[in-house]
């Protein structure tokens, strides 16, 4: 998976910059994208491109546990979120829905990608590429379960008892 | 060893255990709501299954509903249609619903506990983060997104990974606790440990500092666990807790026998161990405030607004976040809190709007007029509490006041009917989350208590309330 960085250097970016409440009445997924980080980078939506990924620090997709989050970033064109840590919902409703990867990352990431930077994951072992400054980060492995659900492409589709 | 009591609760609900995999834990109740529920109930359709226990589900609508007068069409049409298509979804699945016109209407979480449908050891989801709330009761409870609403709808079941126990222990006892409530407690926890530092574990609230306090103010308590980042809270029912839900209209009819099966076995044993711990003296806190964009950004309100510097304590992102923070709520750093001119006073949400809070903050205005240059209104969390408020002539109060005075509903905290700040307008809220745009995009909000927004909104700044007269 390759893409280029956005990066928000700051903790708990929460859901309601992600997709402000007065959206949440949008049933149109494509349209509920055009308001995605709306609330914190009005820039968002048009600097956006399919398969870039987000970079950001603590707690990320802290406060409400509307899925509307990963799907309006994910229908914008985001196939990852690389973040010092989640808050839980956001990372469940990332992972149920396979809308996105979350994906932790350590400070040595969070401090070597800058905004714009291309770079390339590899969740089959754990590596993330710096293409731009030809640096190598290592991400924290998703559990074995997360792995799964996320391969099979959401809760919905996965089936536990063919493991 | 022994066992805390959220581990006595997920055992008794596990229905898969496999080593190195999340938990199959059954789900005793599921509240749900207009906004997180559509989709889950399509994905229902699609793949023709049906409601496994409609008996078990309780649906109610909150979010987006209009707080003014109910016998007027709703003029927001994706709103109006939020609210229809819930109505479709219960009748097609057979569950319970309060609708708009419902005595018992309310936000979901007000209503759960006053109904009796929030019960001590059970586990209960909704789809919505603030079900957290329950956990007063000692029930572990659950805020899930839309997916998982469809899982437990067609399973009544979820698939989890066991959070850590985590222990907060709340000791001494408030000077002044009509002046320091349970909100300052939990803007105190929240402020110490940080936003994310419940992440990954559920809470259980102990000690005489929780104790002491009212069914309600447990509830304000465990209702902000989720701004630590905790999965949930829990506090250990009590004798309080069993009066409480005593003859409420969903109380089970063997509900005696139920209080004798939790009383001896629904507390955390004494040589259980716990994961996490911190402690909290409450003897002399204050007030609190928030000043930023998260709830972890507050202070007491004597004291002045810090520097990022002050606040960050060398962590660059929490310096960034400040510093952000100040420039989007107009503030500088060395402030005084009590400077601060508020335009706006929001008394609601599942926070704050049950009839303890709206019988607190009626004491502050009793017999006074607000700010001329503010606009204050109370949204009382369900129509019940509206009701029982009406029964003790609080509407009154407030609207001599000039407060407004509303119909139930979730309003100004999410900013998701037309109840929202303007850009720029500065409100003093009882709510639960300060985030950008929360209340209305380029809206600046400060939680505080219910008696600070009503001093504030008499005052048109905030004021310290242990300084007046609230007995």
């Amino acid at each position: 998976m390759k893409g280029n960085i956005i990066k928000y250097a700051r903790d708990n970016i929460d859901t309601d910059v992600i997709i402000p409440g007065t959206y949440l009445k949008i049933h149109d997924y494509a349209e509920l994208a055009t308001h995605a980080m709306e609330g914190l980078d009005p820039d968002f939506h048009s600097k956006v491109k399919e398969g870039d990924f987000i970079l950001s620090g603590k707690n990320f997709g802290c406060g409400s546990s509307r899925e509307h989050a990963p799907i309006a970033l994910s229908h914008s064109g985001i196939k990852a979120v690389l973040a010092l840590s989640f808050a839980r919902i956001f990372y469940r409703n990332a992972v149920d829905g396979a809308f996105l990867l979350p994906i932790e990352i350590e400070q040595d990431a969070y401090d070597g990608i800058s905004e714009g930077d291309e770079i390339s994951i590899d969740v089959s072992i754990n590596e993330i590429k710096n293409i731009t400054k030809n640096q190598t980060y290592k991400m924290k492995p998703f559990s074995e379960i997360i792995g799964k659900i996320i391969a099979a492409g959401g809760l919905f589709k996965y089936k536990p008892d063919q493991d | 060893m022994g066992k805390t009591l959220f581990e006595k609760i997920w055992e008794s609900h596990i229905v898969v255990e496999k080593q190195n995999n999340p938990t199959l834990i059954y789900i005793d109740r599921h509240l749900v709501h207009e906004v997180t529920s559509p989709q889950a109930f399509d994905g229902l359709r699609q793949n023709n299954r049906k409601v496994r226990r409609p008996d078990l589900t309780i649906a109610t609508m909150d979010h987006n509903v209009p707080t003014t007068d109910r016998s007027l069409p709703i003029l927001d049409q994706t709103s109006s249609v939020q609210i229809k298509t819930l109505e479709k979804n219960c009748k097609d699945f057979g569950i319970k619903l309060f609708d708009i016109n419902s005595p018992n209407q309310g936000i979901v979480h007000v209503i759960g506990p006053q109904l009796g449908i929030t019960l001590p050891g059970t586990t209960i989801v909704c789809g919505d983060s603030h079900t957290s709330t329950h956990g007063a009761f000692g029930a572990l409870a659950l805020g899930i997104g839309t997916s998982d609403v469809e899982h437990v709808l067609a399973s009544q079941t979820m698939w989890l990974e066991k959070p850590k126990p985590f222990e907060i222990r709340v000791e001494g006892k408030r000077k002044n606790p009509h002046a320091v409530t349970a909100k300052d407690i939990v803007l105190s926890i929240i402020k110490n440990i940080g936003t994310g530092g419940g992440t990954g574990t559920v809470i259980e609230y102990r000690g005489e500092g929780i104790t002491d306090l009212s069914m309600e103010q447990r509830m304000t308590i465990c209702n902000m666990s989720i701004e630590a980042g905790a999965r949930a809270g829990l506090i250990a029912p009590d004798e309080k807790t069993f009066d409480y839900l005593r003859d409420r209209e969903y109380t089970p009819k063997n509900y005696e026998s139920l209080v004798d099966s939790w009383k001896d076995h629904l507390k955390t044993d004494n040589d259980a161990k716990f994961e996490k711990e911190f402690i909290l003296h409450i003897d002399d806190i204050a007030p609190q405030v928030s000043w930023g964009t998260n709830p972890g950004m507050t202070c007491d309100v004597t004291d002045s607004i810090p520097s990022p510097d002050e606040f960050s304590k060398g962590d660059p992102n929490q310096k960034r976040g400040a510093e952000k923070a100040l420039d989007y709520m107009a503030l500088k750093a060395g402030t005084l809190i009590e400077d601060i001119k508020i335009d706006r006073v929001f008394i609601g949400s599942c926070t704050n709007a049950r009839l303890e809070d709206l019988i607190e903050a009626s004491k502050v205005i009793k017999g006074q007029k607000i700010s001329p240059h503010v606009k204050a209104m109370v949204v009382p969390g369900s129509q019940m509490v509206k009701k029982q408020a009406e029964e003790m002539g609080l509407d009154k109060i407030f609207i001599n006041a000039n407060f407004e005075w509303r119909e139930a509903g979730c309003s100004m905290c999410l900013g998701m009917n037309p109840d929202i700040l303007s850009p720029g307008e500065r409100c003093a809220s009882t709510s639960n989350r300060n985030f950008e745009g929360r209340q209305g995009t380029g809206g600046r909000t400060h939680l505080v208590s219910p008696v600070m927004a009503a001093a504030a909104a008499i005052h048109g700044h905030f004021v310290d309330v242990r300084e007046m007269d609230l007995s």
